[in-house]
């Protein structure tokens, strides 16, 4: 129980540690470029900076340019899905329109913050600074491609010069589709001014992701969607929190079971032997050296015991936890969107506002659908030394209290009482 | 020189007061064994557990080399019982899972005797007592009766103590060994010059003391 208490604890940990710290506001009923509502203003953004726990909040405006108003060409060939979900589907000469993201945190942008969660790095020139203005651009890869783009081109969007700065990779064919902007350039070019449709803030620790998601519902009220990765997580982590559970209360179960049994026997040990005793103390031996000794034997049984069985439970945690977690998270199901372990923040709402690209099972830290259930319930259980540590610790607990009780009996044995017996 | 006066004892039961020693004074010298015959429940071995200090008198005082011992507390009990009294028990009560030169190793570490000396010491106690050599790293299961009782008296005698008291020694065993065992004694108070007081209802063991006392109804007395 102990090696698989350890496991869920370290499995749990581990995914709560790669959901991150982060936490997604955008305007209510939006969701991507799908939905309605208000954009969230500059001001409300800038509010959130100021929240206890926030270390950083990364803004975005996010807009979709059509050929007519920018000279770009979208890499990405409409196909089924764009004209099923583009609902073009009966029109000829549709295209996928280019995505533009004013961000105010571009070093963030860059690596996988603003710009769908993907794994952006820049592969020419440079990012623009935070506070910029300027109409310059670092756009992906595959859009610089097709649009023969290097660093010192220039493209026009809403009618204006725009300059690269710089070309970035991601990975992904959706996210290096992309041109990143500042978000004070994207909102005057845009005419929308003081607006922002998403927002990713940081809490500056795991444990107080969740007071930060509620301090912004809290702030922003109905005006926004707050969703944090911790949230999302903590329904399906809550099968492996009850594993963590029956462990521990099976653990300690087991610990008091075990002290009580080794009590028990060495009273009637220290009962079989109380002639011994009493012969030793006629003999002059002390209360102690008898104490010790009787203390030295329960120890050396416990620890025997405990390393049988730590060895017992290296080979049988594993079935045995993994049958825990089948059995707690049997009726447990995804839905919707959730990032694999090893990316960044979940759902695609809010800072980047992009629906979730890429498809399961690549492993590139982006989203993917419904395969998250099996690797939170694929636990490896392994005993370290900290494991033996605890094990080791507590048999000696268990032969500590059991000794006390035995100990307080040899006190008592009187040699005369046992002697006059023969 | 051991020297009791005015020892008593007396147990609480249902029927009232039972006076185990009443009133007893005696003295013995080192190298002296002193017999002390009586019927069961006469008080000797309640006796010998106050000799022993494994009880406390109600009144009284032992003397042993001009040193009170009654009211010592219970850590000069037990190095009093470590150091200056050696026991031998009808039953032998040797320590089963030790050899028999374990066994007379145990006491020198309780006595705290010098640990270098301890091994030749055992032996030096285990060839006194006639055990022979090979025996000596046998368990007591693995011993006959005398030879238990032999590796009981070396026990006994091995921390050098000025008094040793033996309940009953030769209770367990027969006739012809029990007079071996009786000689033992006499030898090893000779030689280790201590005082040695034997507890028995065998007149034959009695009668080879230097001096026996009966006791009735816990009263000791001196006879010829």
């Amino acid at each position: 129980m102990l090696i698989a208490r350890d496991a869920v604890n370290t499995k749990i940990a581990s995914v709560r540690a790669s959901t991150g710290t982060t936490v997604t506001v955008s305007p209510a009923g939006f969701f991507g470029f799908q939905g309605g509502g208000t954009p969230l203003s500059n001001k409300q953004i800038d509010t959130l900076v100021t929240l206890p726990y926030v270390i950083a909040v990364q803004a975005s405006l996010n807009e979709e340019l059509q050929s007519s108003v920018t000279s770009l060409t979208s890499p990405t060939p409409p196909g089924f899905l764009g004209h099923h979900f583009g609902g073009f589907s009966s029109r000829g000469g549709f295209s996928i329109p280019v995505r533009f993201v004013g961000t105010n945190s571009p070093g963030t942008a860059l690596v996988g913050g603003a710009n769908g969660g993907g794994t952006e790095k820049l592969t020419s020139g440079t990012a623009f600074s935070a506070t910029s203005t300027a109409n310059v651009a670092v756009v992906g890869t595959s859009l610089a491609t097709t649009n023969k783009l290097s660093v010192g081109s220039t493209f026009t969007a809403w009618g204006t010069k725009v300059t690269v700065v710089g070309i970035y990779s991601s990975g992904s064919t959706f996210a290096d589709a992309d041109a990143l902007m500042p978000l004070a350039t994207v909102q005057k070019l845009a005419g929308a001014t003081n607006q922002v449709t998403g927002a990713t803030v940081t809490a500056d620790n795991l444990n107080n992701v969740t007071a930060v998601a509620n301090e912004i519902k809290r702030l922003l009220g109905s005006a926004a969607d707050v969703t944090s990765s911790q949230a999302t997580i903590s329904s399906e982590l809550s099968p492996l929190n009850s594993v963590k559970t029956i462990s521990t209360y099976t653990l300690f179960g087991s610990v008091i079971g075990a002290a009580i049994i080794l009590l028990l026997s060495m009273l009637m040990i220290v009962r079989e032997r109380r002639r011994e005793i009493g012969v030793l103390k006629a003999i002059g031996a002390s209360n102690r050296s008898i104490v010790t000794q009787f203390i030295a034997e329960s120890t050396t049984f416990t620890v025997f015991g405990a390393v049988i069985g730590f060895l017992a439970g290296v080979a049988i945690s594993s079935p045995i936890t993994s049958a825990l977690v089948s059995a707690s998270s049997g009726s447990a199901n995804v839905t919707g969107f959730v990032r694999r372990p090893d990316g960044g923040p979940s759902f695609g709402a809010g800072g980047s506002g992009f629906a979730p690209p890429g498809g399961p099972g690549n492993g590139d830290g982006h989203f993917h659908f419904g395969d998250f259930h099996n690797t939170i319930t694929q636990i490896h259980t392994a005993a370290g030394w900290s494991t033996l540590a605890y094990a080791l610790l507590m048999a000696l607990v268990i032969a500590g209290a059991s000794s006390a009780v035995a100990s307080f009996t040899i006190t008592r044995v009187r040699p005369a009482d046992v002697l006059r017996s023969e | 020189m051991l020297q009791v006066e005015n020892l008593s004892k007396a147990f609480k039961t249902k029927a009232g007061d039972v006076h185990a020693v009443s009133d007893v004074s005696f003295a013995a010298s080192a190298g002296e064994v002193v017999a002390i015959i009586g019927a069961s429940g006469s008080g000797k071995s309640t006796l010998l557990s106050l000799l022993g200090l494994l009880d406390t008198p109600d009144q009284g005082s032992i003397e042993l080399d001009g040193i009170e011992l009654a009211n010592l507390d219970d850590k000069g009990r037990t190095q009093y019982r470590a150091s200056q009294v050696g026991f031998v028990f009808q039953s032998f009560n040797l320590i089963p899972n030790l050899t028999a030169r374990e066994n007379v190793k145990l006491v020198l570490e309780f006595s705290n005797y010098p640990h270098a000396d301890r091994d030749a010491r055992a032996t030096e106690m285990l060839s006194l007592v006639g055990l022979d050599p090979e025996k000596s790293e046998r368990r007591p299961s693995h011993l006959s009766g005398g030879e238990q009782q032999r590796v009981a008296i070396a026990r006994a005698f091995a921390a050098q103590p000025r008094l040793i008291l033996a309940d009953e020694p030769t209770g367990s065993l027969d006739s012809k060994t029990g007079q071996k065992i009786v000689e033992l004694l006499r030898n090893a108070a000779s030689v280790e010059k201590a005082i040695v007081l034997v507890v028995t209802h065998d007149e034959k063991v009695a009668r080879q003391a230097d001096r026996r006392f009966e006791i009735e109804d816990g009263t000791l007395r001196e006879i010829a």
